[in-house]
């Protein structure tokens, strides 16, 4: 059964129409002792892909494509990397991406296919001013 | 903020299914933010407020207020 409604698939369809640049998200899961959520992420990050050809999802195993894993940091399974043209945006999720976590999800793809940010100018200027390492970890539930 | 600065990551976290981080963290309430391990900020800040909170984070050798 499809997570997503003919009308969720149509409003995102025009969201993600300002996707210029190829976006690919990389799925870490375990098969084995992992969570079964992988499946449902797959199943998320597919139909979101399937509303744009310019997204790409590629599914990784979180203990066999070590090299990968350690790569990027991925730290849990199910684990979502996403890939700007495949520079890496440094976003991660962790767990299926439904609930709240669906809407950030699809900002984080839209953000890597647009390169558009929607920050303040004095937000910019922290930002750019950053010269040590910041690790954000937020904390959200499904419902 | 990851994606507009080589310094920054991001982890959005589900909590239910990584009870061993929440635990950790103590999460009791979302969204909460983990900054560096040491920080944290409890729900939904407008966006100066965030970034401020963010990234006033006190240095690593410093000791704990």
């Amino acid at each position: 059964m499809a997570l997503l409604s003919a009308q969720d698939e149509q409003v995102l369809t025009q969201h993600l129409a300002a996707i210029d640049t190829p976006v690919s998200v990389l799925l870490f899961t375990q098969t084995i002792g992992g969570s079964e959520s992988g499946v449902v992420a797959r199943q998320v990050l597919d139909e979101v892909a399937r509303l744009n050809d310019k997204i790409t999802v590629v599914e990784k195993s979180f203990v066999l494509d070590a090299e990968e894993r350690e790569r990027y940091g991925v730290q849990r399974a199910p684990g979502i990397v996403i890939l700007r043209d495949g520079a890496d945006t440094r976003i991660r999720f962790y767990g299926a991406p439904t609930g709240y976590e669906f809407v950030p999800l699809v900002e984080a793809i839209l953000l890597a296919g647009t390169g558009k940010l929607d920050l303040a100018p004095e937000t910019m200027d922290r930002l750019n001013a950053v010269d040590t390492p910041i690790h954000l970890q937020v904390f959200s539930t499904p419902t | 903020m990851a994606f507009a600065s080589p310094h920054i990551t991001a982890d959005a976290i589900e909590a239910t299914e990584f009870m061993d981080l929440t635990r950790h963290y103590r999460v009791t309430g979302v969204p909460k933010t983990i900054v560096n391990d040491r920080i944290e900020i409890l729900g939904a800040l407008p966006e100066p407020d965030f970034v401020q909170a963010a990234l006033d984070t006190p240095d690593e050798d410093a000791p704990p207020a």
